[in-house]
């Protein structure tokens, strides 16, 4: 399997250091978090409403900068002097947004199109074959010239990913993919997002809290917590649920009112 | 200039051998396959074979993928026979994701309409949108008379505050507008009228050219394009986050829940906007005449002698209609916007667009009825 990058072979796709995450001059919302995203996993960002997870993100994929701490994105530090390095970063990732953000005037296959024709040189012929396997491998097939708007909630999310994969990152973030989808199309959902990642190495950054989803695919999670502002418990999910503490996690992974 | 991909091209008979070597990505560019474009054509004409050898290959993704299947099928489509061989191993698993995902034909877009059809559409469209106005006209005014009945049932803190937002806060733009307006009239008429040495009388045009129609028509388009489309706007979006559907739900009526506090408050307020701009209008001419020369008191006096009282009315009376012309439609865009993210952009296009033309049409069709009149 290859990449189609030149990234440093040994560097994670993710890794965080001190990172202290806070808007404007208010009190940080999360302090000194340290985890690291590995080749071809599905990591998890677990928590309560309110607990920062997808303000976490939002530093990972350069929208919020860290009020301290370092963000490597396949070793290279995302942050690093004004920002110089964002751009070439942002190339490096896919983000599938939780409502999907397509944009609603492009029918699907315009949608997958236009990272490619904006920053490779591939023929306008290779980009449209490019995006057709995009969204065949999410099976929308047959959607291409579909716009937005006349798709189910689901296939919209599905078309999102394919968007995420335009420029074939080795990491894409999704924010909240099942929420507001029946459990079918969710745990068709979780399989497509399991195969992407077994097929093609890519490696997944999930801000999630459904149980279903975090136990059938993630491979490995960070559990952050309001109260301490941190990381709480991190590791493989069933594991942490089978650990039943602190309280917290405990309660978090077993259903349970604190 | 190198290429992250090379390609070498050997003939051997009626075959032609292609190798690459180097990495097949998103990143190679389109440049790198060009030296391929004349001989796809060599190869059609003499029915050959073209092989890919690709053990060359360092790297290989989905993209990379997707141009050579491009490039084969732009082959094969030329009439040559193609073949791909000696993929490496680690990424065969890559190209046949690609190649399958591709098994299914894609379903082309539906055609487009004809001429005629596309017409008919647009027609039919204007028909239900005029249908909708004239429903929403008469609703509102049901609930207008309802108002009148029972005047404290009217949201009155709603109506002040919308008063306030649409009105007052506009009033600052309306007037710089009316005075630039005013101002350029009145220099451009002066130019003129200075060689017969009658420039005195271009306080007597700006007077009565702003009082019956640069006054009111510059207040109905400012606020139609800030206000009327802000309602549009707000409503759209109401409509699109199922607040609208809410309010049917609760047995309410979005026309009085929504509407009427817009529209009285425009009402209301246009015409003391309009004075205003007229006002404002009438000092930007004087600015003119007092660099010919002119003293404030002379100009004030020749500005108001050609203006009647009717013409006041005439000016206050029109302003009326046009703030109820730009809330109205303002408010009946957004109620009727669609779904999708669009919706609400196309519904304040609409609603400035035809809040616009309404009101130029309005003003000429009293421009008609009060020289009719004689008033």
């Amino acid at each position: 399997m290859s990449s189609s990058f030149d990234e440093k072979a040994a560097a994670p796709p993710v890794e965080a250091r001190g990172l202290t995450v806070a808007y404007g001059q208010a009190a940080p919302i999360l302090e000194n978090l340290n985890f690291e995203i590995r080749t071809g996993e599905i990591f998890g960002f677990l928590g309560g409403s309110g607990s920062g997870k997808s303000s976490v993100v939002r530093s990972l994929i350069g929208l919020v900068k860290p009020r301290a701490g370092r963000v490597m994105i396949f070793g290279e530090d995302l942050w690093a002097g004004d920002g110089v390095n964002l751009g070439r970063c942002r190339h490096k990732f896919g983000m599938m947004y939780q409502a999907g953000a397509l944009f609603g005037g492009m029918n699907l296959l315009e949608n997958v199109s236009m990272p490619m024709l904006e920053f490779t040189d591939m023929s306008r012929s290779a980009v449209e074959t490019a995006a057709r396997i995009k969204l065949s491998l999410v099976g929308l097939a047959g959607y291409e010239h579909y716009l937005p708007a006349h798709v189910s909630g689901g296939m919209q999310k599905r078309a999102a990913i394919a968007r995420a994969m335009a420029l074939d990152p080795k990491l894409i973030f999704l924010d909240e993919p099942g929420a507001g989808l029946d459990p079918i199309t969710s745990a068709e959902l979780d399989n497509l997002i399991t195969a992407l990642a077994r097929n093609l190495g890519i490696a997944f950054g999930i801000v999630t809290h459904e149980l279903g989803s975090i136990m059938n695919i993630v491979d490995r999670a960070v559990l952050l917590d309001k109260k301490t502002r941190g990381i709480i418990a991190e590791g493989p999910p069933r594991e942490l649920a089978e650990r039943r503490a602190p309280p917290f996690v405990d309660a978090f992974f077993n259903r349970r009112p604190l | 200039m190198a290429f992250p991909l090379a390609l070498t091209i050997k003939k051997q008979g009626r075959e032609t051998l292609v190798a690459l070597a180097g990495e097949l990505t998103v990143f190679t560019p389109e440049a790198a396959w060009r030296q391929l474009t004349d001989r796809r054509a060599a190869a059609a004409r003499g029915g050959g074979k073209v092989v890919f050898d690709l053990a060359g290959l360092t790297a290989l993704d989905l993209n990379g993928s997707a141009q050579l299947l491009t490039v084969l099928a732009a082959f094969e489509k030329a009439g040559a026979e193609t073949s791909v061989e000696a993929l490496p191993e680690g990424f065969s698993a890559i190209f046949d994701l690609a190649a399958g995902a591709l098994a299914e034909p894609m379903v082309p877009p539906e055609p487009r309409l004809t001429f005629f059809s596309e017409w008919g559409q647009i027609v039919a469209e204007a028909a239900k949108d005029l249908r909708g106005l004239i429903a929403f006209t008469g609703e509102l005014a049901a609930e207008f008379v309802r108002a009148a009945l029972r005047p404290s049932k009217i949201p009155w803190k709603k109506v002040l505050n919308v008063a306030e937002t649409a009105g007052v806060n506009a009033a600052p733009v309306v007037c710089l507008v009316s005075g630039l307006v005013g101002l350029i009239i009145a220099f451009q008429a002066a130019m003129l009228m200075k060689i017969f040495g009658a420039e005195i009388y271009v306080a007597d045009l700006i007077g009565l050219s702003v009082v019956r129609e640069l006054g009111p028509l510059i207040a109905g388009i400012m606020l139609a394009g800030r206000s009327g489309s802000a309602f549009s706007a707000e409503l759209g979006a109401m409509k699109a986050a199922e607040e609208v559907d809410a309010i049917i739900t609760m047995g309410l009526s979005p026309v009085r829940e929504l509407a009427l506090p817009r529209v009285l408050a425009t009402v209301l307020t246009t015409p003391l906007v309009a004075l205003l701009a007229t006002f404002v209008g009438i000092m930007g001419g004087s600015v003119v005449l007092l660099n010919f020369g002119y003293s404030l008191a002379v100009f004030w006096e020749a500005a108001v002698r050609q203006v009647s009282l009717a013409s006041y009315f005439i000016g206050v009376g029109k302003s009326f209609v046009f703030g109820f012309t730009l809330a109205a439609v303002g408010c009946q865009r957004g109620l009727a916007a669609g779904d999708g993210p669009g919706a609400v952009g196309r519904a304040t296009t609409s609603g400035v667009v035809v809040n616009i033309v309404l009101i130029a049409v309005l003003d000429s069709v009293f421009a008609v009825l009060f020289y009719v009149l004689q008033l």
